[in-house]
């Protein structure tokens, strides 16, 4: 009895949940494809992927944290930093083969200050190590950098951004790598399980020895690099590393993998529904570049598609409970 | 018991990620089946919708000031007096979005437009894009802020460095030739700021007693001007000039002066002459503004644009004209 129940109210609930956001963004490029004659040919479906990709990579950083129910202000900041890094770099004479792992290694690391910063110094929300983060690393940014662009980077560095494999831009590829990579990370490894378990309850996950603290240093960690990786995809998109680089990225990162239906509360969300939120966001923009729609409505509409994402989700969880009953 | 009770939930929560994750190729087939009556109805619309229009995309930095919006309606104007073209103005939602001019950019070169004209927010983040604007055979013309770009058919602008070297004699003229200054330039790296700082310094190089004693950025933003301005005021109180790269770091350095109480002590000179900074002018709380013609601007820029288009011959340079805006004159820009 109590069995069928269950059965009954998680079906709708799960498809809903599994198809919303890309029904939405099937629904989404319907329109569009009506609507622009452009929209749906294979240059500008490569213009999307190309130009999600940065906030797609972000997100998936993002997205690890969100599910322990933390947050990551700092995306946006690693990133300008690790971009005026890498190109600093690149420019002293450093190979890229060696100047690309550093700027890794410098992105892991202050990722991984957040994480000790919440978990040593028990600062009382990942709200507080990431905006002191934000602050500093955009500051170091603009400081090593000396507030200037550095341009022209060598062809290692470019290939990342701007370079091809038989025809599929490099970005692309670097995004379904790491959304593979991180899909078994989270669904096939314990300490990717461990991850949901934290965001489920972390007191419960403690109490059945999952190591909280060194998951979510490994959890803000992997942001970090994540924020690199996008990095150096930006730095070489852009043929430039600049410190501005990356300028409120935290929050589309953000709405991505709420728009994905990750929840705040931690515990839920894919690498699928993150991939398919960065693309919602970044078919929106350039359905809208399409048409010819400023820059400022488009800002509205993705403020819009992030609420009604979100007020979609709670309906849903409304209307599971109510059948619950 | 009950801790593993409470565990196994939030790890099932994962196992539905894990199935979500999955959706995507089952996706991509119902996109096509989807999207395949779409395609068709698209190309009949494509076939009945040819018209010989001339499409024009002028993509500026921002669209968030005076300056943009009356390049916007120069360019509009100019686009009205010839209907066979069809004009769309863009902008990144800030002037430090470059990626997001990237990508409008790129979505224009998409849709093949007869030309392009673009004001780069990045004088070298742009180039990438604007090889492929060239790839596509879509002709280009830089306005506002000038790059180095070998295949640029056309610049359209502003002498910046003659601006920036007027906004100089002013100020060193006023000061009597002594005194501190301050300089609050817009993004570093970006050429426009750059020369017409240039300018300015090379002025002040013919007034030796006069000393500039900061050159901060702010952005070219009038909130980050005021803030800008009340350090320089924290550091150097005795200042007596400040040269703002644009009119809303002017007028944001007005602000902080008003609330020091220092107008009388401290001149202003901005750059743009938008109404407001204009108006600021003939009430005497800004010295001066050097006079931008964004009207003409976007005007020009419509009209080289079409005729790159129709591969008529286009001019390698065109000077919009300077001006200096002081309380004698400000009513002639106000007009």
């Amino acid at each position: 009895m109590n069995k069928h129940k269950g059965a009954g109210s998680s079906l709708p609930h799960h498809l809903l949940r599994r198809f919303g956001p890309l029904a939405g963004l099937l629904l989404l490029c319907a329109v569009l494809a009506v609507l622009s004659d452009h929209f749906l040919t294979f240059d500008n479906l490569v213009n999307v992927f190309r130009q999600s990709a940065v906030n797609a990579l972000l997100a998936l950083g993002q997205l690890v944290v969100i599910v322990t129910a933390g947050i990551d202000l700092s995306v946006g900041s690693i990133l300008g930093f690790c971009c005026v890094l890498v190109a600093l770099l690149v420019k002293s004479g450093v190979p890229a083969g060696l100047a690309i792992p550093l700027s890794l290694a410098a992105g892991t690391a202050l990722g991984a200050c957040n994480g000790v910063l919440l978990t040593k110094l028990k600062l009382p929300h990942p709200f507080i190590p990431t905006l002191g983060m934000m602050n500093v690393a955009r500051g170091l940014a603009l400081v090593i950098s000396g507030g200037f662009p550095i341009s022209e980077l060598p062809p290692g560095v470019r290939f990342f951004g701007a370079g091809a494999v038989l025809g599929i831009p490099a970005p692309v590829l670097v995004v379904v790598l790491f959304c593979v990579l991180f899909h078994l990370f989270l669904t096939r490894t314990t300490p990717g399980r461990d991850i949901y378990a934290i965001g489920g309850n972390a007191q419960a996950a403690r109490l059945s020895g999952v190591p909280v603290d060194g998951r979510l240093n490994a959890v803000y960690a992997l942001s970090g690099f994540m924020s690199a990786v996008a990095a150096i995809v930006l730095a070489g998109r852009m043929n430039s590393g600049f410190p501005l680089a990356g300028a409120g990225a935290e929050l589309d990162s953000i709405a991505a993998v709420i728009i994905g239906g990750a929840s705040f509360f931690g515990g839920v969300g894919s690498v699928g529904g993150a991939l398919v939120g960065a693309l919602i966001m970044g078919v929106l923009r350039n359905g809208l570049n399409l048409l010819d729609v400023s820059a400022y409505w488009q800002t509205v509409v993705i403020g819009v598609v992030i609420v009604a994402a979100v007020w979609v989700d709670v309906l849903r969880q409304r209307a599971s409970r109510r059948i619950g009953e | 018991m009950r801790q593993r009770g409470v565990g196994i939930p939030a790890c099932r929560a994962g196992n539905r990620g894990d199935t979500r994750a999955r959706v995507s190729p089952r996706g991509g087939t119902r996109q096509a089946r989807v999207l395949t009556p779409l395609l068709i109805l698209l190309a009949a619309c494509g076939h009945s919708d040819r018209k010989k229009t001339i499409d024009i995309a002028v993509v500026v930095k921002a669209l968030d000031s005076e300056f943009w919006q009356r390049l916007k309606n120069g360019a509009e104007q100019a686009a009205r007096a010839q209907p066979d073209v069809k004009l769309a103005v863009l902008a990144p939602e800030r002037e430090i979005n470059i990626d997001q001019q990237v990508s409008i950019l790129e979505d224009q070169i998409l849709k093949r437009i007869s030309a392009l004209a673009v004001a780069p927010a990045g004088v070298a983040e742009i180039l990438p894009v604007l090889d492929k604007a060239k790839g596509a055979g879509i002709p280009v013309i830089v306005l506002d802020t000038d790059i180095d770009w070998p295949s640029k058919l056309c610049y359209i602008g502003t002498d910046n460095r003659l601006g920036g070297r007027m906004a100089g004699e002013y100020i060193a003229n006023r000061l009597g030739g002594r005194g501190k200054v301050a300089v609050i330039r817009g993004v570093l790296g970006v050429r426009t700021h750059e020369e017409r700082l240039a300018g300015f310094q090379q002025a002040l190089a013919a007034a030796p007693a006069i000393r500039c004693v900061a050159v901060q950025p702010a952005n070219s933003e009038r909130a980050q001007g005021m803030s800008v301005m009340e350090n320089l005021l924290t550091t150097h109180p005795d200042l007596r000039a400040v040269f703002a790269t644009n009119d809303q770091m002017a007028l944001g350095a007005m602000e902080a002066v008003a609330a020091h109480k220092l107008e009388a002590q401290i001149s202003i000179v901005g750059f743009d002459a938008t109404r407001e900074a204009v108006r600021a002018v003939e009430t005497g709380r800004l010295a001066a503004v050097v006079a931008q013609n964004p009207e003409r601007m976007g005007r020009a820029a419509v009209d080289e644009a079409v005729r790159a288009a129709k591969h008529e011959p286009v001019d390698k340079r065109v000077d919009t004209g300077t001006a200096l805006v002081t309380q004698e004159n400000a009513a002639r820009f106000l007009k």
